[in-house]
């Protein structure tokens, strides 16, 4: 009698009746395994293709991570870049001039006019100027800020190309002593000496934007002045620190600028001096926090300073028939109004001529409004004079919030 | 129980089916994760958000963003020279909504609005035919004195156009790089009496990207008829040799001028046998008539892609992407010699566009070897970083060489502005400068060693004596 092969037997119910599984059985496991085996190998294969089964991060974010890496890398060198020791310490410490005193600039440039004709400091009737503006060498600690730099760049070479004006962008610090919003004073009297042909420094801030492009300064206004500047009169008399605004004028390239800014530049040296003269400042100006020494308050403090500031202001125009500087917060929310009502050329309430993002500081990482207002009234500001530019072109913007443009008038 | 209910060979027969079906369900299951990880499922998303959603749910907060990276640099001074005025020091650092480092552009801005749909029928056009340019432009100088297109004898009036997004860039310090650019072009440019056009508009949503300099060049040239050149150049290219002047009066027969090698270009049709990142092109009507010649392989989509293809194949050495407008230039110029040789110059006499990699370790070299002026080998014009691409997140080169030289080379180029004002950048890596030159109380005694300060291209040209 042969045993059965399969070593078990199956009753009706198909229950095990033996140690041994049936052939059966094996078959209908062996099936299972099969199947698991292959929908598990293709579960595998899809899920490795489609969502990335190792579990390093997924793409974007490791170039994500790469760039940050990078990015730390070269921003540990600029810094490291700016700790270097300065290499003639003894040059500027003590000295709170900005330069060898001279005396007789005026003769000097005299004399360089008469003998290049070639460089007149007069171009087809109007006096050449020569805009300034700048910024700092190192990127922004907030990446938005380098692009409104750029954009406002952008802005100042529309301007002046449409007005016949030069530009110089600074981005280096040429006096360590003066550092900070006090840069623009070693700057401009190194432009001034170096280029008699200029007739007007113009300083503007990186956060000033120009509104109308039509506007041109009304330069025989000032004929007998030698600096002009946006204030207010009340505020003048107030001894306010907010009377003047150093962030847009205009400066002659005379005798009488090198001595001013002489004057001017005391309180400006990084140090016990300048936080000293902020001291000064906060207890003698109208309403002015304690921080250290600013160049506006200071050049309010001097001409204000009885006697000698009288002085002084007879050689300055305190300007506001026009928005020589205009401050952002009154204008920004208007533009439409304007749109609607007025044109370009006006230069003031109707039109300003220039949007001053005073306070707002996009370069740093705080400033003292709030982030969102800023930017987007710096775009809507942008857009605003960008605008004036494309129209000349048959193009605007389709909302001064959007950087995309439509066409206006059919191509000719 | 089960089997009370049904009877047994019911229930036999609804497990056999049950078993049988076993496999039917589970290929189902995995038709449906296939599809869904490769079109997704609407609402039910794809495998892809689920990974974001677990990766946010659990490492929220430890992402790296690349802007935070930026917020730990202190700036030891303040950066910009800016007042408040207002009375808002008080504020400054209390509440978060002052942070900009919590503040998402896009959100700000307004991308609204359709592209302007063109006819798909009709061929693309640049604008309206004109046959006429030159009668026009002469016509219009001879009415307007006051705009003469020559500031000189040899001096033609010209127009540097460049431009980027205006969007901000994807790569943090794309933007720096952007300002360190324009403002090296700024100070090339009034040294050499030229005015520059930074355009941030696309004109033609049809010619985006490196196309986009087409239509803006011809709307240019049209609304400027006192122009008699227009330098078209990258947003990535930089002046090197601060001193050199364009040879003017060499192209005085000539309207197109690119650098690049005839051989190169006209024999072997090698795409990179010319430049379009830097280029001269003057006012008149065969530049309107090249420029409608060079855009049929512009517009995006479909034409651009078979245009590529067709490039690829008749360029040597090109890889396989969609048209660009210098392949195009090429194609352009090897197959219609005779209709547009005769004007175009190619020059490699100096580097009207000189590439970065052979160039940029060679400055100390340069400096120590050669003087500005040269505009060549010795002390490139122009150094272009091609393929580096510091806006966006990708480029061809290694991220760090690119901006480490990028540093160099803007300084390379600004130390010859600064030496006008007696000073110098400490090294060509470094952003701090020192003083080279002692003041004096004669300043106008001094002459820059460069004669930079009061050039001889820059001179106004006198009126003539009545």
């Amino acid at each position: 009698m042969g045993e059965d092969n399969n070593n078990s037997t199956t009753d009706k119910n198909g229950s095990k009746s033996s140690f041994f599984p049936s052939r059966r059985q094996i078959r209908r496991t062996f099936n299972n395994i099969k199947i698991t085996v292959i929908c598990g190998f293709v579960t595998i294969l899809v899920l490795r293709g489609y969502v990335g089964f190792n579990l390093a991060t997924p793409e974007a974010d490791a170039i994500t991570q790469n760039l940050a890496d990078k990015t730390n890398r070269i921003l540990t060198e600029i810094r490291n870049d700016y700790n270097e020791p300065d290499e003639n310490p003894n040059t500027t410490v003590n000295s709170t001039t900005l330069g060898p005193k001279i005396s007789n600039w005026d003769e000097q440039r005299k004399e360089f006019l008469n003998q290049n004709p070639n460089f007149p400091n007069f171009v087809n009737g109007k006096p050449r100027i020569l805009l300034v503006t700048g910024s700092s060498p190192d990127p922004c600690v907030n990446p938005i800020g380098d692009h409104y730099l750029l954009k406002f760049t952008k802005n100042k070479i529309d301007y002046c190309r449409l007005h016949g004006i030069e530009i110089v962008y600074n981005m280096a610090y040429l006096d360590k002593q003066f550092s900070g919003y006090w840069s623009k004073l070693p700057l401009i009297r190194s432009l001034m000496l170096a280029h008699p042909q200029v007739e007007f420094i113009w300083w503007m801030d990186s956060d000033a934007l120009f509104t109308d492009m039509v506007f041109e300064i009304p330069v025989l206004k000032y004929k007998d002045h030698n600096m002009v500047i946006h204030g207010f009169p009340d505020l003048f008399e107030k001894r306010s620190w907010i009377a003047l605004n150093t962030g847009s004028f205009l400066l002659r390239n005379c005798q009488w600028s090198l001595d001013l800014l002489d004057a001017w530049a005391p309180m400006g040296p990084n140090g016990t001096v300048r936080n000293e003269a902020g001291k000064v400042l906060t207890s003698t100006l109208y309403d002015r926090p304690d921080f250290e020494a600013d160049d506006q308050s200071a050049l309010i403090y001097l001409l204000t300073s009885p006697v000698i500031g009288e002085k002084w202001m007879e050689k300055v125009f305190m300007e506001n028939s026009y928005y020589l500087h205009g401050y952002w917060v009154q204008l920004v929310d208007r533009y439409e109004e304007m749109i609607e009502k007025y044109k370009p050329g006006y230069g003031d309430d109707r039109w300003p001529f220039v949007t001053h993002f005073v306070g707002c500081k996009p370069c740093g990482s705080y400033g003292g409004y709030s982030a969102e207002r800023c930017l987007k009234n710096m775009e809507r500001a942008f857009n605003f004079a960008d605008n004036q530019v494309i129209k000349l072109y048959g193009f605007r913007h389709l909302g001064l919030l959007s950087p995309k443009i439509r066409r206006i008038k059919n191509e000719l | 129980m089960l089997e009370r209910c049904l009877g047994h060979r019911r229930l036999h027969k609804i497990k056999r089916i049950i078993r049988q079906s076993k496999l039917t369900v589970i290929c189902l299951v995995l038709t449906f994760v296939v599809l869904r990880s490769n079109i997704g499922a609407g609402k039910f998303g794809t495998p892809q958000q689920d990974f974001d959603e677990i990766r946010d749910h659990f490492y929220s907060g430890r992402r790296v963003e690349p802007r935070r990276v930026l917020e730990e640099a202190q700036v030891l001074t303040t950066a910009t020279a800016d007042v408040e005025s207002g009375g808002s020091v008080g504020k400054v650092g209390s509440s978060e909504e002052n942070n900009y480092s919590t503040i998402d552009i896009s959100k700000i801005l307004v991308d609204e609005g359709e592209d302007e749909k063109s006819d798909p029928s009709k061929p693309y056009s640049l604008g309206p035919k004109i046959h006429d340019w030159d009668e026009q432009r002469a016509e219009w100088l001879k009415t307007n004195p006051n705009f003469s297109n020559f500031l000189g004898p040899n001096k033609p009036k010209v127009l540097l156009v460049t431009g980027s997004s205006p969007k901000p860039c994807e790569n943090p310090v794309g933007d720096h790089y952007l300002l360190k650019s324009i403002k090296n072009k700024i100070d090339y440019c009034r040294l050499h009496g030229i005015e520059i056009f930074y355009n941030m508009a696309l004109l033609d949503a049809e010619m985006a990207g490196f196309w986009a300099k087409l239509p803006l060049i011809r709307k240019l040239l049209l609304s400027h008829p006192e122009i008699e050149f227009l330098w078209w150049m990258d947003s990535d290219a930089m002046f090197t040799d601060m001193a050199f002047e364009v040879p003017w009066e060499r192209y005085k027969d000539h309207n197109f001028v690119m650098h690049g090698w005839n051989e190169m270009v006209y024999d072997q049709k090698n795409w990179i046998g010319l430049n379009t990142g830097s280029f001269l092109l003057r006012n008149c009507q065969w530049s309107l008539d090249i420029l409608d010649a060079w855009a049929p392989m512009g517009p995006k989509g479909k034409v651009r892609e078979e245009a590529g293809k067709i490039l690829t194949k008749a360029l040597k050495d090109r890889p396989v992407f969609e048209a660009d407008d210098q392949s195009a230039m090429v194609y352009l110029l090897a197959t219609q010699k005779d209709s547009w040789g005769e004007k175009v110059y190619l020059e490699s006499s100096y580097y009207l566009h000189g590439y970065w990699g052979i160039l940029v370790d060679r400055y100390e070299e340069m400096i120590e070897n050669y003087h500005p002026g040269l505009g060549d080998h010795r002390w490139p014009l122009v150094t272009h970083f091609v393929g580096c691409k510091p806006c966006g997140k990708f480029g061809d080169y290694p991220v760090e060489r690119c901006l480490k030289q990028m540093d160099r080379a803007f300084n390379f180029g600004d130390n010859q502005i600064l030496q006008m004002y007696g000073f110098t950048h400490k090294s060509l890596a470094s952003r701090r400068v020192k003083k080279v030159r002692n003041d004096t109380n004669n300043p106008l005694e001094v002459r820059d060693e460069l004669g930079l300060l009061h050039p001889s291209f820059k001179a106004v040209k006198l009126p003539s004596a009545s």
